[in-house]
């Protein structure tokens, strides 16, 4: 009994306890009844307008502004209670499901009013925007592609919310509702003859149709992507693969780069024949390392443009690249408009044009380089004649090491070094000193 | 068992600063560079480097499509006989068995070339007996000490295993996840260790299992583009950072124990390196191909 009695006035504490912080937390700076928003808006009166939108976030249709605000002060901005990437997150914690497979940039960022109006819009969800809208205003090449496009995706014209989550997604990349064949497939019917006849008899139902098809639209019949494979374009699916009656239709007739030399032997004969070859073109993906076997919205079916595609393997190449980016923009910023002389970063390299110098299939040449000079390489683009008297070629030998001539990179190096002028040092004369010790002070 | 706690927490507290003072203590002391033949003609964007275990250093002068003969003893260099033969066109790799026999990968062909101890051309390495696919390309190859000849080939994802006179005796599958692996070396356990360039790890056979595991996280902090990997007999292994022109050494766990060398054109620094050596004296033999050179190192403790 004694026992109970204890229980039961534990219980009743807690409950009290919880009572009174609920009722605190709901007026947690002891505002008058009736108070609330309406106290605001003696002041703020543009706020007046705007509540008139059909569709006002809850705690402003409540008048609860101090559930984001404090009313008196604040370490962040707007006098927002929280960091403005977090205040959110405070009754919205539920937006990411469980294990996402993508997130949305935005929302990873907090950056939730880059979407939506934290009091109210005219669009549902409280949006700044209605339907696509919204959408192309970051995602521009995705919008202006679709604008112009020949053979329009009809749930695309709809809304991109047909098949993307603006959130995250649970089950898919790119934000995709759920995996691709079952999104594709709850339209299309695969089971029908005139599918089967497209797709020539190859079990395509459970394949990736992104493979060919462009889901945003194309100028292409068929909305295929731009570049498309020529047996792919005349439906001679089996020249790479097993007959589509056969138990494994998708399986290659050969492996790696082997499928490939039936049709494109010159090239591959010419790669071949080179000192040394870009070693995944003989790994066992072989060509499809860089190229789509079926359709490519770029040129030579690449599977993306060069900064992304060399940026698969070579990542520290790509990062520094952006590091250098970064820092040259905040030197010229702090410069004020005041030229800053010699560059810190080799325009082909920022612009992802790898192919400018390095052969992607083979070359005789180090570095899978196009040129065997270096002076020939840099050449190509720089007058070094108008650049520098310094001697070099080679008879002019290094003297830092009697196997090495005079070139470009004898001070430069291509890829940058942080520092201006590409140069291994922070000043010019740190680097003449190297040879020139006699004028080293 | 407080007894065996108290042991434990002994040997932890004995063994700890050891391990630290060990990850502090491996660094590299330049000794001499080696830049030309006996002819006195200079090498050209060498990319290999073997030691015979007695006093040979071959090097794979690859710009100059030849391999080149040296003897060091007592921290000095004589010779640089050149190996040139038309079978050979683009050494890109060598490595030397027990018996003084020649083993180069021509980057060209992508063949492996056998050739007698005086540099006599004795054939292309052909395995015999692999299972299917039939068709490999060596991206790399090490044999080991009992001469077994180990090709990474690429084109099959696998590791083949052959005995001295090429006859197939195993092959282990590359891993499912993996990057590019762009070289192995053979411990001192007789495990094969992997390299993947992309992913910056290192990946260990696990026998058990007939597959590969990995023996680190990935090592992007650390280092740049690993092309070639290396294990000295104590089980230390050295990583060659091409793009970052240093050697990262972890211990025979994996754990990261130090960055040696840097990049820079003067004796003792490196410029796109490709291949390292150790032997049983603590020498350090880097192909230094940026620099055309091959630079010799000891270890100081």
């Amino acid at each position: 009994m004694k026992l109970s009695a204890k229980i039961l006035f534990l219980f009743i504490l807690s409950m009290s306890l919880l009572v009174l912080s609920t009722v605190y937390a709901q007026n947690k700076f002891k505002l008058k009844p009736d108070a609330k928003g309406k106290l605001c808006l003696n002041c703020h009166e543009d706020f007046k307008d705007k509540l008139k939108n059909p569709f006002v976030h809850t705690p402003v249709k409540e008048g609860n502004c101090s559930e984001c605000h404090n009313p008196h002060a604040a370490s962040h901005g707007k006098l927002l209670d929280e960091d403005a990437n977090k205040v959110c997150a405070k009754c919205h914690d539920n937006i990411l499901p469980k294990d996402p497979k993508s997130i949305h940039k935005v929302v990873m960022e907090g950056n939730c009013v880059k979407c939506h109006d934290p009091h109210a819009s005219n669009n549902k969800f409280v949006l700044l925007k209605p339907g696509n809208g919204l959408c192309v205003e970051c995602h521009k090449d995705i919008g202006n592609a679709i604008a112009k496009v020949k053979f329009k995706h009809n749930p695309v014209e709809k809304g991109c919310m047909n098949c993307h989550d603006p959130h995250a997604s649970a089950k898919s990349d790119n934000l995709l509702k759920s995996d691709l064949v079952s999104l594709c497939t709850s339209c299309h019917k695969t089971d029908s003859p005139a599918f089967a006849r497209q797709h020539v008899n190859y079990p395509v139902a459970t394949t990736n149709c992104s493979s060919c098809h462009d889901p945003h639209g194309s100028d292409k019949g068929g909305i295929l992507f731009e570049n498309v494979h020529t047996p792919v374009a005349n439906k001679q699916c089996g020249q790479c693969h097993e007959a589509s009656s056969s138990p494994t239709p998708f399986k290659t007739k050969r492996a790696g780069y082997e499928l490939c030399l039936g049709c494109h032997s010159k090239t591959m004969n010419e790669a071949f024949d080179k000192n040394r070859i870009h070693w995944p073109l003989v790994d066992k993906t072989g060509c499809l390392n860089c190229h789509e076997p079926h359709a490519s919205k770029e040129k030579k079916l690449l599977l993306g443009d060069s900064k992304t595609l060399c940026g698969k393997c070579h990542p520290d190449t790509m990062e520094f690249q952006g590091k250098l980016a970064e820092k040259e923009k905040q030197e010229n910023a702090a410069a004020k408009g005041k030229v800053i002389k010699g560059a810190l970063t080799h325009n082909p390299i920022q612009e992802g044009q790898c192919e400018a110098c390095h052969a992607s299939h083979a070359s005789d040449n180090a570095f899978l380089l196009k040129e065997p000079k270096i002076i020939e390489l840099c050449g190509t683009c720089h007058d070094w004649s108008k650049h520098t008297s310094h001697p070099m070629g080679d008879k002019v030998a290094d003297s830092r090491n009697k196997n090495l001539k005079m070139d470009c990179l004898s001070c430069h190096r291509s890829h940058g070094t942080g520092n201006r002028y590409i140069i291994p040092f922070p000043k010019v004369t740190d680097l003449c000193v190297q040879c020139h010790k006699q004028l080293k002070r | 068992m407080i007894q065996v706690l108290k042991s434990f927490l002994v040997l932890v507290i004995l063994f700890s600063p050891l391990q630290s003072f060990s990850a502090e203590s491996v660094k590299f002391r330049h000794v001499l560079s080696i830049y030309l033949d006996e002819k006195g003609s200079g090498m050209k964007q060498p990319e290999g480097v073997a030691w015979d275990g007695k006093s040979l250093l071959m090097v794979a002068d690859t710009g100059n499509g030849r391999l080149l003969q040296f003897t060091v003893q007592d921290r000095t260099v004589k010779g640089g006989k050149e190996i040139k033969i038309a079978q050979l066109l683009y050494p890109i790799g060598v490595e030397v068995n027990s018996k003084g026999e020649i083993f180069a990968l021509d980057g060209r062909q992508r063949r492996i070339i056998r050739l007698s101890p005086e540099g006599e051309y004795k054939g292309y390495l052909q395995p015999e007996g692999i299972p299917s696919p039939s068709a490999f390309v060596p991206k790399s190859f090490k044999i080991d000490s009992r001469d077994n000849i180990y090709i990474l080939d690429i084109f099959s994802a696998r590791v083949l295993v052959l005995a001295p006179d090429g006859k197939y005796q195993r092959h282990v599958e590359f891993p499912k996840d993996f990057g590019f692996f762009s070289d192995l070396v053979i411990d001192f356990r007789g495990n094969i260790l992997l390299i993947d360039c992309i992913k910056k790890m290192v990946f260990s056979e696990q026998k058990d299992f007939r597959g590969f595991s990995p023996l680190t996280k990935s090592l992007r902090e650390y280092l740049n583009f690993p092309t070639s990997i290396l294990a000295d007999n104590k089980g230390t292994i050295y990583i060659v950072d091409e793009n970052g022109g240093g050697i990262v050494i972890l211990g025979q766990d994996g754990s990261y124990l130090g960055r040696q060398l840097t990049m820079g054109w003067n004796e003792g620094m490196l410029y796109y390196p490709s291949q390292m050596r150790t032997n049983e004296k603590g020498e350090v033999f880097i192909a230094d191909r940026g620099n055309s050179r091959v630079q010799i190192f000891t270890f100081v403790k």
